[in-house]
């Protein structure tokens, strides 16, 4: 296709389709410490912007007497906490969604518990965020957990940030106390691929800047929360990201043979090359069928179903792409993940990993470090727990398609799985991937008396018998590791 | 396309996503269907997402016996116009004991003809995953609810140990013995419903519509008689009224509101000019506080 045909379409039709996904819709997440006034917060932003109904309303007044946390105050927290031992507690245990919308946009507010125990329920939350508001205390500033809670932010890929310095009423509504916090935020936030910080000083609890600018507070020139919500640029969706569409489901209907899935990245046009990343075939794009009409182009966040002019035998767990600027397939990942089951990493246990759409048994995987929230700098370390966020190589049984997390989000990220019990142990972002044998002298597998004897020869002895019977498993072991590409060194 | 109805293209986008990885994943789903408009738009979004296929799960409805008789109508019609597999369970042993909603407290009678037929179906599909119309700003505890809201052995729902769920990757992996509750709606808002059923011109239920119906005041709620089965308190007459329901569950349960909005626009422009929660017109759930949390552990939906 020439390059000035190519420009025009990408110029007007792609982003006509393309509108209804930005912008309609802002996820915000909102964590911050224990006591910092979290749930106070979100109670007030419904509450303002009428997100609440009158039967709610009374039934939070009758609520808050009870509670009577302010005095004869409305206790807006309770707009958040759904579950009983929530409410007996008085602290936010589980994610809570809220759903408001003002004439400029709908939003999603993902309520996420400040319990340093509860930080994995904190990370499925912000996964699914736009935007996040970290709450900190104007009397105490950025804290350990303010830290933490960047720090999961920016692994799952969070890019706007709005520092809510809450409590302000408490400091005099004081310009260098806020001051002092921004620049404190700022300093800590260097190392994270925030692209948008955006201090806000607020009282929740008085309503200031919340909804309505405050006038407690003349020195601060920029929008209340709300004001900002409602104004922030999401995203911008960037028509040159490479088509990506992992599929879901074939579907048949008589003759009918498609490829389900949703676009992850880019954008496809009919007649255009699409090929199955793992296997390298590759066909023409004949048709996009949904239920409400055939499409001529598929963008990124379309539910579609492709169909080809030839097929490609592919199933669920295939990654479609465009001819030219393919995913990676890779056996050998580096990944940093958040630990989120209670029982620890075992690297003898099964584990499955979960990409796109595809799973697959890990091989052996390794943890080389953990990431310090005091300092933010990573320590090696060959064991991680819950709430940890680590540092970790993958090794597949076979490849896989995927993509660089930065690159690529949802290409890029993972869940693993405990492959006996099925729960998600850890979710994780892909920093490093490659195929094939790794270079001996950068990635050999060592394996050591001490790791066979853990587990593979657990049931072996010091006698004759027993000591050649361990030779031969260490053997076998390294025959399958080597069969699947892991140079493996026998030291025992 | 507007600002305001430019979202649903998105929440759309991302229920047929989920009911595509619940199709491939799960070895019986199950739709349940309550009639209601958000079963309407539920098993709309089933049908685009396996289209042009079929929705490879039957629905399956949970009959007290106590559903208005439109309702019945509309259930029967809507399966015979898209050919799909219709399961209707009604707990023969609660029946039999003439559990009903005169004379059993709201929270017995939902217990054994709702909670406890619906795990006999489920038990007896031998599904090991249903698909429901819950959406998170329902109510309090549904707030709390994942996509994929996995189910102990009994159906129980523990909301301490709920499965953390990242991103788009949603793990369908079952342990022994859980089932799981699927629900592709989580995001949407009682005003999106409205809007999704305007905007693709779906049919509803005409008791959504407001229309003159015998009603009989109580407790400043109204009910709708919608046959002889009704018992009267002492004095109490029925007498015609323009109303609708808002909500649609057993009858003598909902209560429905004075309304002249008789289309879909005149719904959508009502709704979202609500001053009370949607659920203020279900009466099990002002039971008690945390009374949804409550049933949802046993299993309910």
């Amino acid at each position: 296709m020439p390059v000035a045909a190519l420009n025009e379409d990408i110029g007007l039709a792609p982003q006509a389709a393309s509108a209804p996904h930005t912008g309609a819709l802002l996820r915000l997440l909102t964590c911050g410490s224990v006591d910092d006034g979290k749930s106070t917060l979100i109670g007030r932003l419904l509450w303002d912007a009428s997100g609440v109904t009158d039967d709610q309303r009374a039934a939070i007044r009758t609520a808050s007497v009870n509670r009577a946390v302010n005095g004869e105050k409305i206790d807006f927290s309770l707009l958040l906490d759904g579950l009983q031992a929530e409410r007996e507690q008085g602290i936010t245990i589980d994610i809570a969604w809220r759903y408001f919308e003002t004439p400029s946009r709908r939003f999603i507010i993902i309520d996420s518990p400040g319990h340093e125990q509860y930080t994995r329920n904190m990370a499925t939350g912000a996964s699914h965020a736009d935007l996040a508001i970290l709450l900190v205390d104007a009397r105490h500033g950025v804290k350990r957990q303010t830290r933490r809670h960047a720090a999961i932010c920016d692994l799952v890929g969070i890019k706007k940030v709005v520092l809510a310095v809450n409590k302000m009423d408490q400091m005099d509504w004081s310009e260098d106390i806020y001051r002092a916090i921004d620049s404190d935020f700022r300093a800590l936030a260097e190392g994270f691929g925030f692209t948008e910080i955006m201090t806000i000083p607020l009282a929740a609890l008085t309503g200031d800047n919340v909804v309505q600018r405050s006038e407690n507070m003349d020195w601060y020139g920029g929008p209340s929360l709300l004001n900002y919500l409602e104004s922030v640029d999401p995203e911008p969706l960037s028509i040159d990201a490479p088509f990506r569409m992992p599929v879901q489901l074939v579907l048949r209907d008589g003759d009918f043979r498609g490829y389900a899935g949703t676009v992850t990245s880019g954008e496809i046009r009919l007649g255009e090359r699409v090929v199955d990343a793992r296997s390298g075939l590759g066909a023409t794009l004949s048709r996009i069928a949904t239920m409400s009409g055939d499409l001529d182009v598929a963008v990124k966040g379309d539910a579609v179903t492709l169909e080809l002019d030839t097929d490609l035998d592919i199933s669920r767990g295939a990654v479609l792409s465009e001819a030219k600027r393919r995913p990676i397939n890779a056996d050998v990942l580096e990944a940093r993940l958040v630990w989120l089951a209670d029982e620890p990493f075992d690297p003898e246990m099964g584990y499955l990993l979960r990409t796109a759409t595809d799973l697959n048994p890990v091989t052996s995987m390794s943890v080389s470090a953990l990431v310090d929230f005091e300092t933010l700098a990573s320590t090696p370390a060959h064991a991680c727990g819950v709430n940890d966020i680590a540092d970790c190589r993958i090794l597949l049984g076979r490849s896989i398609a995927l993509d660089l997390f930065r690159d690529l989000p949802l290409t890029g990220n993972f869940i693993l799985i405990n492959a006996i019990d099925g729960s998600t142990v850890a979710g994780g972002v892909i920093t490093w991937a490659q195929s094939g044998a790794p270079t001996v002298g950068d990635n050999v597998f060592v394996l050591d008396r001490a790791l066979l004897a853990r587990g593979l020869c657990a049931d072996l002895g010091d006698s004759p018998a027993d000591q050649a019977e361990f030779h031969r498993r260490a053997q076998e072991a390294a025959i399958l590791l080597r069969s699947v590409g892991v140079p493996v060194l026998i030291e025992i | 396309m507007t600002a305001l109805t430019a979202h649903l293209k998105l929440l759309e986008a991302e229920s047929i996503h989920i009911f595509r990885e619940a199709a491939a994943q799960f070895r019986a789903p199950v739709l349940l269907y309550s009639i209601g408009k958000d079963s309407t738009v539920l098993l709309h979004l089933a049908r685009k997402a396996f289209w042009p296929a079929k929705p490879p799960f039957p629905m399956l409805h949970i009959d007290t016996t106590w559903k208005f008789r439109e309702m019945i109508e509309f259930r029967d019609r809507t399966a015979r116009e898209f050919g799909l597999d219709l399961i209707v369970h009604t707990n023969h042993e609660g029946l039999a004991r003439n559990i009903n909603p005169f004379d059993h407290p709201p929270s017995v009678y939902t217990d054994v003809m709702k909670t406890q037929a619906l795990r006999q179906a489920l038990d007896a599909g031998g599904f090991d995953a249903a698909f429901g119309g819950a959406r998170r700003d329902e109510e309090a505890s549904r707030a709390k609810e994942r996509v994929f809201s996995f189910r102990a052995a009994g159906h129980r729902w523990d909301p301490r140990r709920q499965r953390p769920e990242m991103w788009q990757l949603l793990n369908g992996r079952l342990g022994k013995g859980e089932t799981v509750r699927i629900f592709p709606l989580s995001n949407w808002t009682e005003g999106d419903v409205w809007r999704y059923l305007q905007q693709e011109n779906l049919d509803v239920v005409p008791l959504y519509f407001a229309k003159e119906r015998p009603v009989v005041e109580r407790d400043g709620q109204f009910i709708v008689v919608d046959d002889e089965r009704m018992v009267f308190e002492p004095g109490e007459k029925p007498e015609m009224r323009k109303v609708r329901f808002r909500t649609l569950g057993c009858w003598p349960l909902t209560a429905a509101m004075d309304s002249d909005a008789d289309d879909l626009d005149a719904i959508v422009t009502e709704t979202l000019a609500a001053k009370l929660s949607e659920r203020s017109g279900r009466l099990i759930d002002h039971d008690q506080a945390g009374a949804m949390e409550m049933k949802k552990r046993e299993g309910y939906f």
